[in-house]
Parts: structure tokens; sequence; C-alpha cells
């Protein structure tokens, strides 16, 4: 594992003395190793020259799947000595406020079982707030749909998609119906979430089925959409895995075909503390029951 | 060969060896003898990868007999976090690292195991299995092989890496395996073409390691009675 650090170190100097200074390590012994490397892997990564090496075409592209599995394995060499030591454990989160949770309660009782000293600070916020949390550093790990964020340093993994889907109140006119389409809107308020990460797409979506930008009222938080609709003031299109509040229901509407990805998201480059390296792999091995329709899907599903 | 054909001619191989009532070694020899029958281009470039890794030492470094086993916490085919300390608390237990739900050699081991963890898990002797698979395809391997035991996620093989066991596939091999069906990079949900060298530790309950084996040849594997033993004579 030495000789990937090693690498990396110099893949950040250019220079082979100054990478051996910087992992405390003698020259030689740095040159070693990053030899051992290069046989490992099959060809040379590096081209050595006295003042500034350079990565050859090899070791640029495996440069990436490098830092990534060190990253990886660095923590779980962490996540192995914290077990040990019983080390607090704090984790800052975020989670879109159009995300529900129960998605990923089981994963967060399983890190509290795993780190009794677990101290669990959870952020709510809109696309931009949640872009915000990140950057500032104030969360770790945030889980949302698209943030439409084009900061170089955030790493998106999506984790599943999810559809959007037409909900009325129970007593609403429409609550009987089986099926509605975009006509039978026509006289009803569309309650929009203007905090919702999709809010764009929702709104060309309306507006090419014809309903007028008039016909909504706009609130800032899901938990608004609902209460709104509870009180009769409209319906909405939110998505799926929102709805689980009482009192309202969802009713197939024809012609809706709008599905966002909700990924995890973290800062490259930025040190990942035990339960959040452990929460991030969780949520990566985790089963979303969603995945492109490779041969290997079907085959699992066989 | 089309793809899909190639990928069917593997899987009526892989049936037919891994019913074969021979011991281990035999069936996986038994699966390598048919790849070869499909052609000799596959042939040649896993030589290749085994004698590079071979020549350059690859998971020599690995915890040996007498030394600690690095601690571990890792989800199961469920999503359970568990630790080498949960198992090492009910008894000795083998660690077996395989590469993936579509690896065939994998699956006849796995297969091997699981009539093993028959044997031994009353004794309080257990076999835990490790893959990068990301849990749903944990979860077909383990009901592929109807194995008792659990089959832990070890993303991105960062556990792996710690004990000197991910490799890198190279470029060849990686062109071949996507055609013949055997794509990683969809069950890791990374494509970094890292893989694990398939081992087998036996851990006693002190946490030290008590029997090894290591081969970068993924086509050998710890023999069943060799395994059995040292699960048995380790405290």
């Amino acid at each position: 594992m030495h000789h990937i650090r090693y690498f990396l170190a110099v893949s950040e100097t250019l220079n082979l003395t100054k990478a051996a200074e910087r992992c405390h390590v003698a020259q030689p012994a740095l040159s070693r190793a990053i030899q051992a490397l290069e046989s490992e892997l099959g060809g040379e990564l590096l081209r050595r020259e006295r003042a500034l090496s350079h990565l050859t075409e090899l070791g640029q592209r495996m440069l990436p799947m490098l830092r990534q599995c060190y990253e990886t394995a660095h923590a779980a060499k962490m996540v192995a000595a914290s077990i040990k030591n019983r080390e607090a454990a704090p984790l800052s989160i975020a989670v879109s406020h159009t995300v529900a949770l129960n998605r990923f309660t089981t994963m967060l009782r399983e890190l509290s079982r795993a780190f009794p000293s677990l101290q669990l600070k959870m952020h709510r916020g809109s696309g931009s707030e949640i872009a915000e949390f990140l950057k500032s550093g104030t969360v770790e790990l945030a889980i949302a749909g698209p943030l439409g964020e084009t900061w170089s340093r955030l790493d998106e993994l999506p984790l599943f998609e999810e559809p959007f889907g037409f909900v009325v109140s129970r007593t609403h006119r429409l609550a009987d119906r089986n099926e509605v389409e975009f006509k039978d809107l026509a006289h009803e308020k569309l309650v929009i979430n203007t905090g919702c990460e999709m809010v764009e797409e929702l709104k060309a979506c309306l507006e090419a089925n014809g309903i007028l930008d008039t016909a909504t009222h706009q609130v800032a938080t899901q938990e608004d959409v609902l209460a709104l609709l509870k009180a009769g003031l409209g319906v909405a299109i939110i998505p799926v895995g929102a709805v689980e509040a009482n009192g309202i229901c969802r009713i197939p509407l024809k012609q809706l075909n709008l599905v966002r990805k909700v990924s995890v998201y973290t800062v490259a480059g930025r040190h990942r503390a035990i339960a959040c390296a452990t929460l991030f792999n969780t949520l990566r091995a985790a089963d979303w029951g969603f995945d492109t329709g490779t041969k290997q899907q079907r085959r699992a599903y066989r | 060969m089309t793809e899909s054909k190639l990928t069917d001619l593997l899987e009526e191989a892989f049936v037919r060896c891994r019913n074969l009532e021979v011991p281990l070694a035999d069936r996986l020899q038994a699966f390598a003898n048919e790849v070869r029958g499909l052609g000799p281009h596959f042939q040649t470039a896993v030589d290749a990868l085994v004698s590079r890794l071979a020549q350059s030492n690859a998971g020599a470094s690995a915890p040996k007999v007498g030394e600690p086993m690095p601690a571990f916490l890792l989800p199961d085919e469920q999503g359970r976090l568990v630790r080498l300390e949960d198992f090492l608390d009910d008894g000795p237990v083998a660690l077996a690292f395989n590469r993936g739900h579509w690896c065939p050699y994998c699956r006849i081991n796995i297969d091997a195991l699981a009539r093993a963890e028959e044997e031994v898990g009353a004794e309080h002797r257990h076999i835990v299995a490790i893959v990068p698979d990301r849990q749903r395809f944990a979860m077909w391997l383990k009901s592929d092989a109807k194995a008792p035991f659990p089959i832990l996620t070890d993303i991105d093989n960062g556990y792996a890496m710690t004990l000197g066991l991910a490799i890198y596939v190279g470029d060849e091999l990686k062109q071949m395996m996507v055609s013949s069906g055997s794509d990683p990079a969809v069950s890791q949900g990374t494509d970094n073409w890292m893989l694990p060298i398939p081992a087998t530790f036996i851990v006693g309950t002190d946490g030290i390691v008590r029997g090894r084996f290591v081969e970068p040849d993924y086509r050998t594997r710890m023999a069943i009675e060799d395994m059995l033993a040292a699960l048995r004579s380790a405290t």
C-alpha cells in the first residue's frame, strides 16, 4: 500500500526528492517501491528526470483509480484502528428536503451499532444549500438529487433513480380516480417546491403539458407542499420517495415521465472521518434495486 | 464466437465442473481445461497476468502465520456492518478472499466452502467470504452456492489493499473479460479494474493468523482439507 502512497506523492510533486521527503523515506527506497508498483501494474508509470519527473500515459490513466483505492484502503485502516480504540465518531451529513430518510435509516442504525460513540449531525436543505454545506465543510457527505453544481471538487456517485408522481390529499375530488391526465388538472393549482433540485425540469414538464405558471403555488420545502395539499390548496408532482405522509395519495398521471437520480456527494481530496468513510462505503455497497440493465445485472436477478 | 454464445459455453462448463464429486483442486483444474478448450488467446493473457504477478511478488506482503490479522468493518450481503472480532467471539474463522460473482473459479470455490461450513459450523469454527462485489451480487453468489456463511463487500478492494492483495487486471485481460461477459465494473460499482488475489487466512480467536494461502494464480485455491485442518487446530 505504501507503494501507492509514494506514487501519489510523486504525481503531486513531480520530483522524486521532494516526494521522498514528503513520505519521510529515503529516495532510493521510494524509487524501488515505485519500480515494484510498475512491475505489478505491468508498465512504466514515470519518466524519471532529475528535477522534473512526469507521468507516462499509463501513469496518467492509473492515477485516479490508484488514488480512489488508496483513499478507501486508508479509510479502512483508520476505521479498524478506531474500532479498537473506541474513538469518538462525529458525522455531519446533509440530506435534501426532497429525499425521504426512510431509505437510509437502516444504514444509520447499522452505523450507530458499529460506532456506539457516533454523534450524528444531520442538515436538511435545498440543492443550493446542500452544495454550500459541502463547500464550506459544514458536512462531509450529502445525499440529494442533481445539484446542478459545476464545482470541480464535487464527487457524485449515483445511488438510485426515483420517478416523480402525482399526489393529492385523500379528500381531494381526484383522490378516487385510477388515473388522471394533464387536462384533468386544468382547474387545479399545482403546489411547487422551489427548493427541489429538479424544479426547472418540473416547470418545463408542466409548461409542455399546458399548465400555466399562474396556476401554481410556490413553497420552499417538501414539508410545506404536503401541508398545503392536506389543507386543500392544490395538487403536486413530487419524487415518489417523499410520499410518506398520512392523508396523501398518489395517482398515476398519464404523460408524466419525470425521473431523478439520487446521489451521494463528497468533496474530493478532503479527509473523511471514520463514520463518514463507513457510511460512504455502506451507501455504495447497498442494493438500491436500481442499476443500468447490464448482463451481470440480469444474471444477478436470475 | 458471439458474446452470448461464449457466456453460455462458460456457464455450461461451470455447471459441469461445479457438480463433479472430486476435490476442489480437481474441479478448478477441470474448469481451467474447459477454458483452454475454448481457445488459446484467453489462456495466453491469463498466463501473462499470473507471471507478471509472480514476478512482482504480488501478495507476498499479506499477513503471515503468527502475525495479527488486521481488523475490518465491512457490510455483509444484507447490509449489516460486521467486524472481524464479531466472528472471532464465536471461534476461529477462515477468511476467504474471492474475486466476484462473475468468476467461475470463485463460484466453484464458494460452493466447496459452503460444504465445508456445513461440516465445521457446529464446532464453532466458521468461514467468511470477502468480495469486492456490492451486496446484490454478494447475495447472488451466496444463493448460487447456498452458502450458509456471510459474504462481505469490500468496496474498492480497500481492505484487500491494506493487506497487499489488490491487483490491477491489466489492459489486455480487461478487454477479454468484458467480451466474455465478466465485467466486474458493474458488480463493484467502480471501473478501476482492481481485483483481490484469491487468498485464505485462518485466524485464531486471539486474532493471530494460523493458516495462510495466497496465490496470484486465481485458478488455484486453498485445498479444503488444508483449510479444515488449520481451522480445527486453531483455538
